[in-house]
């Protein structure tokens, strides 16, 4: 491995070996073994970065966010599993329902004053049962 | 040669429904994302926010996961990345008040000085790292901070190892610059280490 190359190693993966591409590590390693003094120079360049990378602190988790993060693991309970499909066909069943109670209550209560006897027929009506009275006198004589 | 895959038993356990599995799930990587996105974003609310997301898909995944594609750990950088990504891309769309992305360390609880003196240097790295461009910024913490091999960091952002390696130094020079700019910080002395 050329000095050059190394420096841009270093310049782009820091001064820890282990985080450069595993295929130039050894090269890297028998280049700083022999001493040279540019490489050195470059690794010492690149420490100081990495020092100040490592000094950026991040907040401990929060154990608030932990348990939440594990109660969203819980397997679906039985009703949240079908609310998805539930929801929609409450919706629609609702609607039904409301449809069939217009009409129900319309029925019940629109009066009926054009409708007459003639109109309505009976089975009280007499023509009727005198008709029904006849066909069954005609089967049972048979 | 593929070395076996560190998270696949777990996602399994996981599968089966193991209160265990999942508590060693999120004490294994609900660090590592939030260090992920906090400094992709700068924002430790929205932070929050991708690393509960990310979860979620990990629970949906866990009793599907096939190994022997992507690695488990690079999937979730995938994941959260692209979480991050649509984050920074609303940003874009909205603009925020610099301030609101940066106040968020400021506490002034008392603390002795070389506390005092370690969260100012955190300050100044945190300013330095917002100050990147998005795509350095993102190529130093997937290779630096979440020690990704170069492979697997230039795989997540679809480049080539050499314009990872392009990203790097140009992130670094720049950080350097930023830094050195910073009073009070001791700036690296050429010569003898």
């Amino acid at each position: 491995m050329t000095p050059e190359r190394f420096a841009q190693l270093a310049e782009a993966y820091g001064a820890n070996l282990q985080r450069w591409p595993h295929a130039e590590q050894a090269q890297a390693k028998a280049l700083l073994d022999a001493g040279d003094l540019s490489a050195r120079d470059a690794l010492h360049q690149a420490r100081w970065l990495d020092g100040m990378l490592d000094s950026h602190q991040l907040a401990a988790v929060d154990p608030a966010l932990a348990r939440q993060i594990r109660l969203s693991a819980k397997p679906p309970s039985f009703w949240s599993r079908y609310a998805s499909w539930l929801s929609p066909a409450g919706f629609v069943g609702v609607g039904i329902a409301g449809v069939a109670a217009g009409i129900l209550v319309a029925s019940l209560s629109v009066p009926l004053p054009m409708l007459s006897a003639e109109v309505l027929p009976s089975v009280f009506d007499q023509g009727d049962a005198d008709i029904v009275f006849t066909v069954n006198a005609e089967e049972t004589e048979q | 040669m593929k070395d076996i895959d560190p998270d696949v038993e777990l996602l399994a356990r996981i599968g089966n429904n193991e209160p265990a599995a999942v508590n060693e799930m999120v004490s294994r990587k609900l660090p590592r994302l939030l260090a992920l996105a906090s400094r992709i974003l700068g924002d430790a609310d929205e932070a929050r926010d991708v690393a509960q997301e990310s979860f979620l898909r990990i629970w949906r995944q866990a009793a599907n996961w096939r190994s022997g594609e992507a690695r488990f750990d690079t999937w979730l950088h995938r994941v959260a990345l692209n979480l991050c990504h649509d984050r920074l891309r609303r940003r874009k769309e909205r603009p925020l008040n610099d301030d609101d992305a940066l106040n968020d360390v400021a506490d002034s609880a008392p603390a002795p000085d070389e506390q005092l003196e370690a969260a100012a240097r955190s300050e100044q790295m945190e300013a330095a790292l917002a100050s990147l461009p998005e795509r350095q910024r993102e190529a130093i913490v997937l290779q630096y901070y979440q020690e990704l091999s170069n492979i697997d960091a230039a795989a997540l952002m679809n480049i080539s190892v050499e314009a990872l390696e392009s990203l790097l130094s140009r992130a670094r020079r720049n950080l350097r610059s930023y830094l050195a700019d910073t009073p009070g910080l001791a700036r690296p002395g050429r010569g003898r280490p």
